[in-house]
């Protein structure tokens, strides 16, 4: 089992089945990348870095968009 | 015309801000932003719903056009303020953002003490700093003097569209800024932005009052056309106000005998 702690949801799987790298789980969330900016542990992964940040047991994540506002 | 709004080193022909928020839709959102002449529109960070599909309302948005203006809403002091700063900063490549600190879910009034440790940072940081603020001229100079690129003080709450309720405090912010002075929030009515114009602030911010209009392109249109002659009024120099009447019309050859 792992666990990933996603914009405050805990989000477990089985072993092996953690999607390796960001990229990857965003994929799998069937998110476009390109719309997301994310915060591994309180630091801030540049988007270019997605595909290249290994993903590990009990990390925090953000993932933030843009949304309409004043 | 060379009446161009400069904020930090970027020139605007536009002295009208939008916001994006409240539309009905991403299309009533472009409509209205594109009536509205607009170059420059904010927007807001919010986590993506893992559960749920995401709207991609940036692809409504034309980033040729309207430079994007990322704000810190949602933020309740200077730490979460400067972490959404860089997230959006990250997101968008924009070093510009538009500060808000408003911990009182109420009235969403600003945090004076908290906008301006976070504007100390964020310029520190390279960021263009639009504060939203107060109507406190001595926290406006303050803003300025840590390098904001302007200073934005509220007309009234936000979305409440009660017009200039400071208006006597932003004439003085206005007097003292030697930053561009855009009044935000509250403005509900097109009057009431012509009234801001005229008054000689650089510019005005408007959300609700397009985006909740019944109809908003036309309602766009109206702000765009209120700002223009509100700006053209201050340069015009306004007409000065006396007590009494004083005719327009000549006071002599009149069609009567005048009794002795």
């Amino acid at each position: 089992m792992a666990l990933l702690k996603i914009n405050g949801i805990d989000k477990t799987y089985a072993s092996g089945a953690m999607p390796a790298t960001l990229a990857d789980l965003l994929t799998q969330m069937n998110i476009d990348a390109a719309t997301v900016v994310a915060e591994i542990d309180g630091a801030i992964v540049p988007r270019q870095a997605f595909a290249d940040t290994r993903l590990a047991d009990g990390m925090t994540l953000e993932l933030v968009r843009f949304v309409p506002g004043g | 015309m060379n009446d161009m709004l400069k904020i930090a080193d970027r020139e605007f022909h536009s002295r009208l801000l939008v916001g994006t928020g409240k539309f009905a839709s991403n299309a009533a959102m472009d409509a209205a932003m594109d009536a509205s002449g607009a170059e420059i529109v904010t927007v807001a960070l919010r986590r993506v719903d893992i559960e749920n599909e995401n709207d991609n309302m940036l692809a409504a948005i034309d980033r040729a056009r309207y430079l994007l203006l990322p704000n810190t809403s949602g933020a309740r002091d200077a730490a979460e303020a400067v972490r959404l700063a860089r997230l959006a900063r990250a997101a968008s490549g924009i070093h510009w953002v538009k500060l808000e600190v408003t911990p009182d879910p109420y009235y969403l009034l600003p945090d004076g003490e908290e906008t301006l440790k976070a504007a100390q940072t964020l310029v520190q940081d390279g960021f263009v700093v639009l504060p939203y603020m107060n109507a406190d001229p001595i926290l406006a100079r303050k803003l300025q003097d840590v390098g904001c690129a302007t200073v934005m003080p509220l007309a009234s709450p936000i979305g409440s569209n009660q017009g200039l309720k400071m208006r006597a405090s932003i004439e003085i912010i206005i007097e003292q800024a030697t930053v561009p002075v855009v009044v935000d929030a509250g403005l509900g009515a097109p009057s009431h932005a012509a009234e801001a114009m005229e008054m000689g602030a650089d510019a005005v911010l408007v959300n609700t009052a397009i985006a909740t209009a019944e109809n908003p392109v036309k309602m766009a249109i109206a702000f765009k056309l209120a700002v223009e002659a509100g700006r053209m009024s201050y340069q015009a120099g306004l007409a000065a106000q006396s007590t009494h009447a004083s005719a327009s019309s000549p006071l002599t050859g009149f069609l009567r005998n005048e009794q002795k």
